[in-house]
């Protein structure tokens, strides 16, 4: 997919560009609007779209999309527009953890990378009738917002993960359980976290709403500087959660880390995707294109 | 364990950098804040115990370093450590009037009887010693003691005492030990103010091997047109009668007979007219006394002239001192110096090669023949010797040899400038002695002022300018003394130094044209044997006699109790001692090379630790 989007589409979804805009609200539309311009230029095209009306044709809209059997009927140019059903309910959790506030040499902190991730969704979902929901949560839900298709949700939605603000310790597995329970109908539910706590809750979480009938897609958003350790020099690495403090060489303990974490990445897919559960890790220094094809690869199994 | 300079081990403080550098090195680790810190937990706690170790590690091999430098340093000896064994040296007398009949065989039986004595763990040395002292075993066991005793003979060298008490301390380092000297104790063997001084450490147990009863032995031989004269010494206490022998490259040419009484020394006439070349040698029959000393041997080639050219201005008195000087040289014939003069104008006719040494008193009317003939006869081998009067022109002297500007022009002097040798024991002033102070009163007036590149000073003067300065070109030697010899710029032809100082220097500087045809044991140049006899040496391959020290024929002997008494014991008790002692210590054991070693290791290890 990445290969597919040009320099000129990225822009627009490249996370120091997005950080620079002003509210929720527009770093979502604009997002989307990029992924969306990328994705019409890709092999991807009308992926999980369906008709939706047709629009006189504008001066930059795509000659693809003009029907030409209307044309000769009418002798006027007129362009197919697309759009989903509107049946589907998605639910947004937001990991607000303290750990989600870290920001190390990217643009934006997990939580932002996050927060932004799931407005885009939102703001896709919205232009798409579906009615989305979000809960914030660390250890327990600090922040829910039912899921909802009205006019002006979408701007409440957006309001509220603008203000999302980093908590306390992270324990992903009893909200994930809490709202399990809560749910009444098969939803898609979409989990942003960096799940870097201990791996058997949050899957017995997620195994637990999969088991309820939702479709889930789990996006484990980690920083650049998590993935790849590039501290130098003896330090003490103090934990943003728990204040626990282990001091090592980064030169000495490179290797090791990244073998925990690759063991950890390894875990969380293959008992995930075993579960029929997307799992998809995220960099926030990376553009969010790849996190929405996700999405929507997502939505299509649910369709 | 005892330290010679404590203050060293202040360096020890040092060890202070790497404990605040490890304890700053701690405090440089940051807190940095991170989410997978349970993820670093894993496997980092453990490392982190192994990086506390090994920064311990690192921590203590830096201050061991540190500490083992600054012992090192402080030169660390152990004062008792060699109490626990003694010592025991026993020195054997070698020279050759222990080769008497029975006399050497006596000594062994003395010296390994010392040896035997030598109680359990008790090391043992042993010295052989005539004018010179050998360690023939090394402080060890008596068994291996006895083995070198045993294949130890005596030589053909007189007995010198002096050095056996030097080597005995030497090989004592400051530690108590027994020296048993074993000689025949000829009186000969001390010189004349010889008082030789050992340790009060070293308890000293004299054993007489027995002097010969009697000892004949020919003490030099001399020559007339028509005769030998034989000087023949009796060390006996009885008139002794014989036959005096006379050969000629191995066949007897003529016997006489002789008297001579008791403790004397008479001169025996031969009747025999000695040819002009061959060897002869004059014996005569002691089966008492020691058998190198029966005869002497003579070359009766020609000794070739040692001659020195004088290079004068021509007008008086240039040169006249000199000549002088080296006309007063009497004794034998070698030592004979046969003195020519020229002018500098004339030298270029001169044939240099039929004289040893040049005198340059004068440089004027020098041309350029004179001068390539100059340089060429030193770098042949010749010698030189420039006086720096006011005859003699610096920058003439210069180009000849294509030297840089080394002299300056001239000095006035103060009235008080003397001559004060750098080094007393150069040969030219070796021959002084004590009395090198006489050089002090001579008083120069102008000397020429010298920059000493390229040269060796020898002598200077007291208002430090350099005096006798030496150096060499090709292979002569030459020497540049920095005022006159013709008393125009100093008065030193009028003291009585001026004489030997003069006929040093001029020996040492034809030094390469040796022509003595007589040596004594041991003096003898390269290619000479160890032992009496006539050899062949030299690229002229000219004979020499070789023969032993006719004192060592003087085999009076002394008694035990006087021949201790020569010995002036020195008290290690007091300071000066006491640190010599020390210095000996540490220098013997050298625990500082352990030290140093033990750094080498320590920094080996803090740096594989570090790359750990």
């Amino acid at each position: 997919m990445a290969q597919a989007s040009t320099s000129r589409d990225l822009r627009f979804l490249d996370p120091a560009v997005i950080a620079r805009l002003g509210t929720m609200e527009l770093k979502a539309r604009t997002v989307v609007e990029g992924f969306l311009s990328g994705l019409h230029r890709s092999p991807f095209k009308g992926f999980s779209v369906e008709f939706a009306e047709y629009r006189q044709y504008l001066p930059g809209d795509d000659l693809s999309t003009l029907d030409w059997k209307v044309y000769a009927r009418t002798d006027r140019h007129y362009v197919k527009k697309f759009e989903e059903e509107t049946n589907l309910e998605c639910h947004l959790l937001v990991d607000v953890s303290a750990s989600m506030d870290y920001r190390g040499s990217a643009p934006m902190s997990k939580l932002e990378y996050g927060s932004v991730l799931a407005g885009s969704l939102a703001f896709l979902m919205n232009r798409q009738r579906d009615a989305t929901g979000l809960i914030a949560f660390d250890d327990r839900i600090a922040f829910r917002m039912p899921a909802s298709a009205r006019p002006g949700h979408l701007h409440a939605l957006l309001l509220a993960l603008e203000q999302l603000r980093p908590g306390e310790r992270s324990d992903v597995g009893r909200p994930l359980h809490q709202l399990a329970e809560a749910l009444v109908k098969r939803s898609l539910v979409v989990l942003i976290s960096d799940l870097l706590d201990d791996p058997e809750p949050a899957i017995k979480g997620l195994r637990h709403l999969k088991f309820r009938g939702s479709d889930v897609v789990v996006f484990q958003v980690l920083d650049p500087h998590e993935l790849t350790f590039p501290f130098r020099g003896p330090s003490r690495f103090r934990d943003v959660e728990s204040a626990d403090e282990v001091t090592a060489d980064p030169a000495s303990v490179r290797t090791a880390y990244l073998r925990e974490l690759a063991g950890l990445t390894l875990r969380y897919d293959r008992e995930l995707r075993g579960a029929g559960i997307d799992y998809v890790q995220l960099d926030t220094s990376q553009p969010l294109d790849f996190a929405l094809l996700s999405y929507l690869s997502a939505r299509a199994r649910r369709k | 364990m005892n330290f010679l300079f404590p203050a060293f081990l202040l360096g020890g403080l040092a060890i202070a950098v790497p404990i605040v550098l490890h304890f700053l090195r701690r405090d440089v680790a940051p807190p940095v804040p991170f989410t997978a810190v349970r993820l670093l937990r894993k496997s980092p706690v453990a490392r982190s115990k192994r990086r506390r170790l090994r920064d311990l590690l690192l921590l203590a091999a830096r201050v061991a370093a540190l500490l083992l430098l600054a012992a090192a340093f402080a030169r660390p000896y152990v004062a008792g450590a060699a109490r626990g064994t003694t010592l025991r040296i026993v020195a054997i007398d070698r020279s050759y009037s222990m080769n008497a009949p029975g006399r050497f065989a006596h000594a062994l039986d003395l010296a390994g009887r010392a040896i035997d004595e030598a109680a359990a763990g008790e090391r043992v040395a042993v010295l052989a010693f005539d004018d010179h002292v050998d360690t023939i075993a090394a402080p060890g066991s008596a068994t291996s003691a006895r083995t070198t005793l045993a294949a130890t003979a005596p030589g053909f060298a007189a007995t010198r005492y002096s050095e056996v008490f030097t080597k005995a301390a030497e090989i004592a380092a400051g530690d108590e030990a027994r020296l048993i000297i074993v000689s025949d104790l000829q009186r000969s063997g001390w010189d004349a103010e010889d008082r030789s001084v050992l340790p009060a450490g070293i308890s000293l147990d004299v054993r007489d091997a027995g002097t010969a009863p009697s000892n004949l032995s020919v003490v030099s031989v001399a020559r007339t047109p028509d005769r030998v004269i034989a000087a023949v010494r009796n060390s006996g206490s009885t008139r002794r009668t014989g036959q005096i022998r006379v050969e000629h490259d191995g066949r007897i040419a003529q016997t006489s007979t002789y008297t001579i009484a008791p403790d004397s020394t008479a001169d025996v006439p031969i009747l025999y007219r000695p040819p002009s070349s061959g060897t002869m040698t004059v014996s005569i029959d002691d089966p008492d006394g020691p058998p190198a000393d029966n005869s002497r041997f003579v070359v009766l080639d020609a000794v070739p002239s040692n001659s020195v050219l004088l290079v004068t201005s021509g007008a008086n008195p240039s040169g006249y001192y000199l000549a002088r000087a080296l006309a007063a040289i009497g004794g034998p014939e070698a030592d004979q110096i046969d003195v020519g003069t020229s002018t500098a104008a004339a030298l270029a006719d001169d044939n240099l090669t039929k004289y040893s040494a040049v005198v340059l008193l004068s440089t004027r009317a020098l041309d350029r023949r004179g001068r390539e003939s100059i340089a060429g006869f030193v770098r042949a081998g010749g010698g030189l010797l420039i006086a720096g009067s006011p005859e003699v022109e610096a920058a003439v002297v210069a180009a000849v040899f294509n030297w840089g500007t080394s002299t300056t022009g001239t000095i006035e002097m103060p009235a008080a400038v003397a001559l004060s040798p750098t080094d007393p024991r150069h040969p030219v002033f070796r021959p002084f002695g004590s009395l090198s102070a006489n050089l002090g009163q001579v008083r120069f007036a102008r000397a020429w002022r010298v920059t000493p590149d390229g040269w060796d000073v020898v002598a200077r003067f007291t208002d430090g300018n350099p005096a006798l300065l030496e150096r060499r070109e090709g292979s002569g030697r030459i020497v540049l003394f920095a005022s006159d010899l013709d008393r125009q710029w100093n008065d030193f032809p009028l003291h009585p130094a001026f004489v030997p100082f003069v006929i040093e220097t001029i020996r040492y500087v034809s030094a390469p044209h040796d022509r003595a045809r007589d040596y004594i044991v041991g003096t003898a140049p390269a290619g000479a044997g160890s032992r009496p006899g006539v050899y062949r040496v030299g690229p002229d391959n000219r004979s020499i006699a070789v023969n032993v020290d006719p004192r060592e024929g003087v085999t009076t002997g002394m008694a035990r109790q006087e021949f201790a008494e020569r010995v002036e014991r020195v008290d290690t008790t007091n300071s000066s001692s006491g640190d010599a002692r020390a210095v000996h210590l540490e220098a013997r054991q050298s625990y500082w090379r352990y030290g140093l070693l033990l750094m080498l290791v320590a920094l080996v290890a803090e740096s594989f630790v570090g790359r750990a």
